[in-house]
This record gives structure tokens, C-alpha cells and sequence, in this order.
């Protein structure tokens, strides 16, 4: 089956916005308005309006549109306000304190923006692709399970053998492993450090068990497979959860220091 | 600070009676009457008595001529017996003559006000509402208002309407088959009747041989006019020739009325459900095959199992180029595909002779059997999964594309904000590939959770169609959580307004049925569609599905 079509219109519509901003700025010397003040009324008007998504998610009760129409809004608003941004500042970094800290706002909100959504473009194919689904918030819950049939499968392996040496290197080594979540950063890219340490770990315990050790060895091979399935779903669904953490107060602060900067630019201009 | 526990009285069935102006009197009039005298009262258990059916589950209606008492297209949950005076049955009206009305919505304020209005304590009920309820006059479709047809002679064909007199039952069709009404029934005369909710009709149907006799009798007769009078192979018969047809075809019904019961417990096991063939692959075809409820599976022999072509509903039919060949040349064909049962299906058979002496002389040629399936298997896998695993049955299906979304819970979100602080679904559930059907309620085309509910709670909203729970005459039984194939109705424990559990005397909670109703008051539709910001979430129609994925090399047509 194929999968939707994302809707082309808003790229349309920001290109038609984006040229008649052009328009505008190339008839300025005709109407007789400042430059800088119409790009920043233009550009405050537009970042204005790209806080208004996170305003749209608080609204599902009314009818005011997809959100994956605010979504692509947002996307061709925040490259419009980019360009807007260099046009309005004439450089890349101004020049004074609080226009600086507005500059480092500002890209910090175009970064972490542009980075969040390549994750979004990234990471939800792994995570379909990586062998189970779960709940973001259920994880704990499955590791604990997990724990415990590896807790049960040691036990077992005791019980049966009469030997602790399944149990000990338990203690030592293993309960690390089923304890939490681990290796975040080499699920995240995609690297194969869990499974050749639990790979390595297995073998050097191996060949100090009795076949019926051996035998609940497997089992807890089985589970730890399990757990690093769980592990990876917990490190990009964690990433894709947490990198609004950094773009959302910023774009707060940054309308913050933006009005600040309008109420400064007024003052002083009389 | 502590807050005290508050108590009500356990719900129970009865409760709410279909119509609390019903009086030990009319119960007793009602047991005078031939068709009521004469059923074995006596075998009836005692906790559900007969008079007790009557006078809980049923009520007396009354009309003046051309008072509509069922539409065509409604989702009814009640039958009718005449008492007195008659009725006339009239398919295919036009829809603004039956009085449709909208769906209600909440206003642009009223669905803003949620934002304040939402109790942060999840499943907050006025536990004082339901006490008011019980008190008051109960009635499904709305007694009071009646909508009349004006100049009859002119609006109907007489070729097409049947009088019903007294004595008749009619409306079981939809009641007990949960499909739509198929007609629309209006009174000939100043009429009485007693409308008998489904349940109730369940329970006089299940212990009284006499009306199961009549209900079944009656349930094939109107079927079989039904579906032939809805069919265009038979739409240019002439009355005798239509009954002629009816007479000769054959009423089969396959599988357990109750199918999800033997399928929850084969998936739980972890073995198929076993489909009875209904036309087998090879034979000599001996007609077509009308589906009238449930679902089958064509299928052809591949390898060493059956490689599914396509499913097939309510209306669709089965096996027409077969028999259509084999009487055009005249020469013995073999059935190119199987067809088979899926849970429970209600199947008419039209003989070949009979096609042959009535319609075929008639029909054009067919469309011509599509080339045989030549493309590889693995393109089939999604509607074949979609086929065993029952997902056929929905048509608001929560399909999500795992490759775009990105597990923010917006759908989730919007959900709970638009039902009052609590989400009505799961993000969760069965997975092919990169798609995931989630633990949402599909609103399926055979909603089984409806099957046992002891007071009607969950029902088919009589416009938009989808399947509801009245929370007021909810008692939480379970029942349809239980009956739900695909787990997607959850029982919740409820909170008074100021946030406290409510219990019974005996301190268990109180628990409500709930599950996604499609948001059918709130503005603009599911919520939680509109709410994803990667279009990853979409609610859909199974069958559409199926139709794109499967190939069409099957036979088959929708009628």
C-alpha cells in the first residue's frame, strides 16, 4: 500500500507569500516606509505566527485545520522568517548585546527546528522497523518484565545444577544490562554496541556452565535480544520526544527578548 | 482533607425500561392477544420472565395514517408486532421525504468551552443525572416526534409496497441482522403496535419455539425480497417473475451468530479460525451466491493453501461469469475460485436454472473474467492480513503508517481533550509491516459488541451510523467489551464531580463502558486525524483497503 501524499498547497502558498514579501521590499522606496521596520513587523507578524502551532495542538476541539497543514505552514514559515531574518539585520551576526542574544535565539530555533524534524524524517522508519512497538511510557514496565524472567531463568539454572555460577556473573555483570535501559546513543545511530557486548558476555560466561546452565543461557540470549529491541524504542522514541525540550523554551525566550527588541527599537527611534 | 465515598445503587438490566409509562395493566392486555397467549411462558427462566420482557423491554406505539414508523437506511434496535390496524412497507423513498435529520454537533462555544470545562480527575460523572434518568420516560426513537408522508398515492409505487395487518411482525430484520432498515414502514391506518427492543425480541426468539419459528420465517421471506428487490440482476422482473425467483432460491446461513466468541478464543490459542467452504474451487457452478450479512473470502488454490482474491460483504455477490459462461457456451465450467465463510454469513443461493429461465435471457454479458493472479504474493500480504485477521469488519479503522509517525501522542492528546480528559483509544495494537491498526473502536459493519447488551446502551447512532454507548444507560456489564473481537471498548471506573470514585453499597466501583465514537458531536470530525501533524494517522474503510490491494481476478462485482 502506498502512503499518502503529503499536501502540496502550503509550499505554494509560502512561495506566493515569499514573492509578494519581495515585492513589497522592492517597492519600499516608493511608499515611503523604513526598510527595517517593515521587515520586522513583517518578521515579529511571522514568528507570531509559527508560535501559533504549538497554540493549534491545544486545540483539537475546533475545527481550524490539520495540524499537518500547520505542520508544513510552520516548516515554509520558519525558511521564510530565515530569509527575512538576513534581510531585516543586512549580516549574519549584528552587531550589540541584545540583538546578539536575539541573533543566537533565533538560530538556536532554526537549528533545533531543522534538526527535530529530520529526526521526524529519520527515526520513525527504524522505529517501525525495529521489531516491536511499544508505548514510549511502558518501557520501564517491560524492562522490569524482562528483568524478571531473566531473574527466574537464573534461578532456574541454580535450582537445577546446584551451582551459582550463572547467578554470580548475574550479580556482576548481567543485572547491569537488564537494570535499564542502556547503549542510548549507539541505538540512536543505529550502532551494534549492545548486541556484541551481550554477544561477548554470553560467550565468556559460556564455557563455565554445565549443559543444563546452557540451557537457561538461551533463554536469557532470548531475553536480551528482547531487552535491546526495548532499548532501541526507548532511545529514538526518547529523542523524538526530547528535542522539542530545546526548540520550544528557546522560541519562547526568543519572542520574549523580540518584543523586548520592538519596545527598545520604538524608544529609541523617536 | 478527606472526602467521603460516594454510594449509589449497582445497575442492573431493567433498570431502565424501554418505556416506564408500561403498566402491569398492558401487560396483561398484551397477554390476552393470540400471539403473546400463545407463547410457553413457562419456558422462560425466572430471572427473565415473559411479562417481565413486556413490561421492561417493550412498549405500545401508536399512529395516524402516514405516520412513518421506521426508515429506510436507520440503524433500528427494535421490532414491531401489529395490535391493531396496518402498516405498509415501502423500499426506496426518497431521502427528504423520510425527514432526515443532522447529526447534533456542539457549537463553536460549546466545543471551546472544553478547554476549562474538562475535570483534570479522568471519567468525572454527575452521579446525580443517572437518578433523574431512571425516573424518566425512556423511548429509542423518540415517540413524540413524528415525522408523516404527505400524499401518499402520489410518492409510492404499488408494485413495490406490501400491507402488513395485524398480527404481522416486522423490524427483526434489522434488530436481530444489526444492518440498517431495509424499508420504510409507514401506517396504513390509525395503528398500534408494541415495539419490542432487541433484546427483548432476543429472549422471546431464544425460548419460545413458536416465535422463533415466525421470527425465522419471517426474517428469510423479508431478507430474500430485500436483497433481490436491491439486486440490478432482478431489477427488471416483473413482480411474478421476482417471486417466482424467490421461491426457488436457497437460504443458507454459515458459521455461529456469534462468531467472535470462537475467534477470540482461536486467536488467543494461536490457530486460524476454521471457514466452512461455501463454493468450492473445481466444481460445476450451480448459481450465484448473494451475501446478505457477514463475510466470505474468495480465494484460489495456490500452492498448498488458498491465496485470498477478495472478501466479500453484505450486497456483494459471487459466481455470476462462472454460471453466465457456462450457460452462454453451453458447456460444463468449473468454479475458477472457492468461496468460504468468514465467522458468520448469511448466504442466498440463486440456482443456475433459475438464472437461466429468468435473467440471463435478459442480461448483458457480464464483464469478462479478469486474467488470473499474476503478480507476486508479497503485494497481497496486507489485504490477506487485513482478511484474517477480521480487520475486514471495520470501516473507521485507525490505520497508522509507522514510517511517519513520530510517537508524539497528539492523537492521543486530542482525543482526551475532546473527551473529557480521557483518551478513548490506545496507541497500540496490531502491526503489519509498517502499518498499525490501533486499539480503536472500527465502528465495523457487523459491531458484535452489540450482541448481549442487556439495555441497548451501545447502538448505532440513527444517522451518522456509527456505534455509540448511551453512558446514562450504561450499567457496565462488560458484555461488549467482552464481545469486541478486537479489544477496543474499555471499562472505566467513574469519579463524581468532585473527584471522588463512585461506588456501590457493597464499596465495588461503579465502571462505564467507553470507546471512540468517532467524535460524532464534536466539530470537523475524529480528532485525532486532525491532530496528527504527519497525515501518519487516518481513520479508514477496510473494504476500500482491500479493493485497492486485492486483485480483482475473482468474479466478483458490487452489485
Amino acid at each position: 500500500m502506498r502512503a499518502v501524499n503529503r499536501s502540496s498547497w502550503p509550499v505554494w502558498v509560502g512561495g506566493l507569500i515569499a514573492f509578494t514579501g519581495l515585492m513589497v521590499w522592492y517597492r519600499l522606496p516608493q511608499l515611503s516606509l523604513s526598510p527595517a521596520f517593515t521587515t520586522g513587523y513583517i518578521l515579529f507578524g511571522l514568528i507570531v505566527f509559527l508560535a501559533l502551532y504549538s497554540g493549534r495542538k491545544r486545540l483539537s476541539m475546533l475545527p481550524v485545520g490539520k495540524a499537518s497543514v500547520w505542520l508544513t505552514l510552520h516548516l515554509v514559515g520558519g525558511l521564510l522568517a530565515l530569509a527575512i531574518f538576513w534581510i531585516h539585520v543586512r549580516t549574519i551576526w549584528p552587531a550589540g548585546a541584545i540583538d546578539q542574544a536575539l541573533a543566537a535565539l533565533f538560530y538556536g530555533v532554526c537549528l533545533s527546528g531543522v534538526i527535530g524534524y529530520g529526526l521526524q524524517l529519520w527515526l520513525p522508519g527504524r522505529l517501525a522497523h525495529a521489531g516491536r512497538e511499544i508505548i514510549y511510557e511502558r518501557v520501564p514496565t517491560e524492562v522490569a518484565s524482562i528483568r524478571r524472567q531473566v531473574e527466574k531463568a537464573v534461578l532456574e539454572a541454580a535450582g537445577e545444577s546446584g551451582n551459582d555460577t550463572l547467578g554470580n556473573d548475574y550479580l556482576q555483570t548481567m543485572a547491569w544490562y537488564f537494570a535499564r535501559p542502556r547503549f542510548f546513543w549507539s541505538h540512536v545511530f543505529g550502532g551494534r554496541r549492545a548486541e556484541n557486548w551481550m554477544q561477548r558476555h554470553l560467550e565468556t560466561i559460556g564455557r563455565y556452565l554445565t549443559d543444563a546452565e546452557r540451557k537457561h543461557l538461551t533463554r536469557i540470549a532470548e531475553l536480551g535480544a528482547e531487552k535491546r529491541r526495548v532499548d532501541v524504542q526507548y532511545a529514538l522514541q526518547g529523542l523524538l520526544k526530547r528535542w522539542t525540550i530545546f526548540h520550544v523554551p528557546l522560541a519562547a525566550a526568543m519572542l520574549g527578548l523580540a518584543v523586548w527588541h520592538l519596545i527598545l527599537v520604538h524608544v529609541f527611534a523617536r | 482533607m478527606s472526602v467521603a465515598t460516594p454510594t449509589m445503587n449497582r445497575p442492573h438490566r431493567w433498570d431502565v425500561p424501554f418505556d416506564s409509562d408500561m403498566s402491569d395493566a398492558d401487560v396483561e392486555s398484551l397477554m390476552s392477544i393470540p400471539e403473546i397467549a400463545n407463547v410457553h411462558a413457562e419456558l422462560f427462566p425466572a430471572h427473565i420472565p415473559l411479562r417481565g420482557i413486556l413490561r421492561n423491554d417493550a412498549r405500545l406505539v401508536s399512529f395516524q395514517p402516514g405516520d412513518i414508523v421506521c426508515r429506510e437506511g436507520d440503524y433500528g434496535n427494535s421490532a414491531f408486532l401489529i395490535l391493531s390496524g396496518a402498516v405498509r412497507v415501502a423500499p426506496g423513498l426518497p431521502r427528504e421525504l423520510l425527514g432526515r435529520q443532522p447529526v447534533h454537533k456542539k457549537g463553536l462555544f460549546e466545543a471551546l468551552s472544553q478547554l476549562w470545562t474538562n475535570p483534570r480527575i479522568p471519567e468525572v460523572r454527575d452521579t446525580e443525572r443517572y437518578r433523574n434518568i431512571r425516573t424518566q420516560s425512556r423511548g429509542e426513537s423518540g415517540a413524540a416526534t413524528r415525522i408523516f408522508l404527505q400524499d401518499v398515492p402520489a410518492v409510492l409505487d404499488p408494485t413495490r409496497t406490501v400491507t402488513l395487518p395485524a398480527g404481522q411482525i416486522f423490524g427483526e430484520l434489522a434488530a436481530l441482522g444489526r444492518v440498517p432498515r431495509s424499508a420504510t414502514v409507514f401506517a396504513a391506518t390509525e395503528t398500534r403496535l408494541l415495539e419490542i427492543r432487541w433484546q427483548g425480541l432476543r429472549e422471546m426468539r431464544r425460548y419460545d419455539p413458536g416465535w422463533k419459528r415466525h421470527i425465522d420465517e419471517n426474517y428469510r421471506r423479508n431478507a430474500l425480497r430485500g436483497v433481490l428487490q436491491a439486486n440490478p440482476l432482478f431489477a427488471g422482473l416483473t413482480a411474478n417473475d421476482l417471486q417466482a425467483v424467490a421461491d426457488q432460491v436457497k437460504f443458507r446461513t454459515y458459521g455461529s451468530f456469534d462468531w467472535h466468541v470462537s475467534y477470540k478464543e482461536m486467536r488467543e490459542r494461536g490457530v486460524a479460525d476454521e471457514e466452512p467452504i461455501i463454493a468450492a474451487e473445481g466444481l460445476v457452478p450451480d448459481g450465484i451466491y448473494l451475501i446478505r450479512a457477514g463475510f466470505a473470502r474468495v480465494s484460489v488454490r495456490y500452492g498448498s493453501a488458498q491465496r485470498t482474491l477478495a472478501y466479500l460483504g453484505a450486497g456483494d455477490q459471487f459466481g455470476l461469469d462462472d454460471t453466465y459462461e457456462s450457460w452462454i457456451t453451453r458447456k460444463p465450467s468449473r468454479r475458477q475460485n472457492s468461496l468460504s465463510g468468514l465467522g458468520y454469513v448469511d448466504v442466498l443461493r440463486v440456482p443456475s436454472q433459475v438464472l437461466e429461465k429468468y435473467v440471463f435471457p435478459h442480461l448483458p454479458a457480464p464483464p469478462k473474467r479478469a486474467p488470473p493472479v499474476d503478480r507476486p504474493i508479497h503485494d497481497d500480504a496486507f489485504a490477506e492480513w487485513l482478511v484474517d485477521e477480521r480487520l475486514i469488519n471495520g470501516t473507521q479503522m485507525m490505520l497508522i503508517d509507522l514510517d511517519r509517525c513520530v510517537r508524539c501522542d497528539d492523537c492521543v492528546k486530542a482525543c482526551a481533550s475532546t473527551h473529557g480528559g480521557n483518551p478513548r483509544f490506545i496507541r497500540h495494537g496490531r502491526t503489519f509491516d509498517h502499518w498499525m491498526v490501533a486499539n480503536a473502536c472500527m465502528h465495523c459493519r457487523d459491531p458484535v459488541c452489540m450482541i448481549g447488551c442487556p439495555t441497548g446502551a451501545i447502538h448505532r447512532h440513527e444517522t451518522a451510523g456509527v456505534v455509540v454507548i448511551n453512558d446514562d444507560t450504561c450499567i457496565g456489564c462488560g458484555t461488549c467489551a467482552n464481545s469486541c473481537p478486537y479489544d477496543n471498548i474499555r471499562l472505566v471506573e467513574i469519579a463524581n464531580p468532585s473527584g471522588a470514585p463512585v461506588v456501590d453499597d457493597e464499596g465495588r466501583p461503579i465502571v462505564k463502558a467507553t470507546k471512540c465514537d468517532l467524535c460524532v458531536q464534536q466539530l470537523g470530525g475524529p480528532a485525532c486525524a486532525r491532530a496528527c501533524p504527519h497525515d501518519a494517522l487516518r481513520r479508514v474503510n477496510a473494504s476500500v483497503l482491500v479493493e485497492h490491494e486485492a486483485t480483482t481476478a475473482t468474479g466478483t462485482r458490487r452489485p
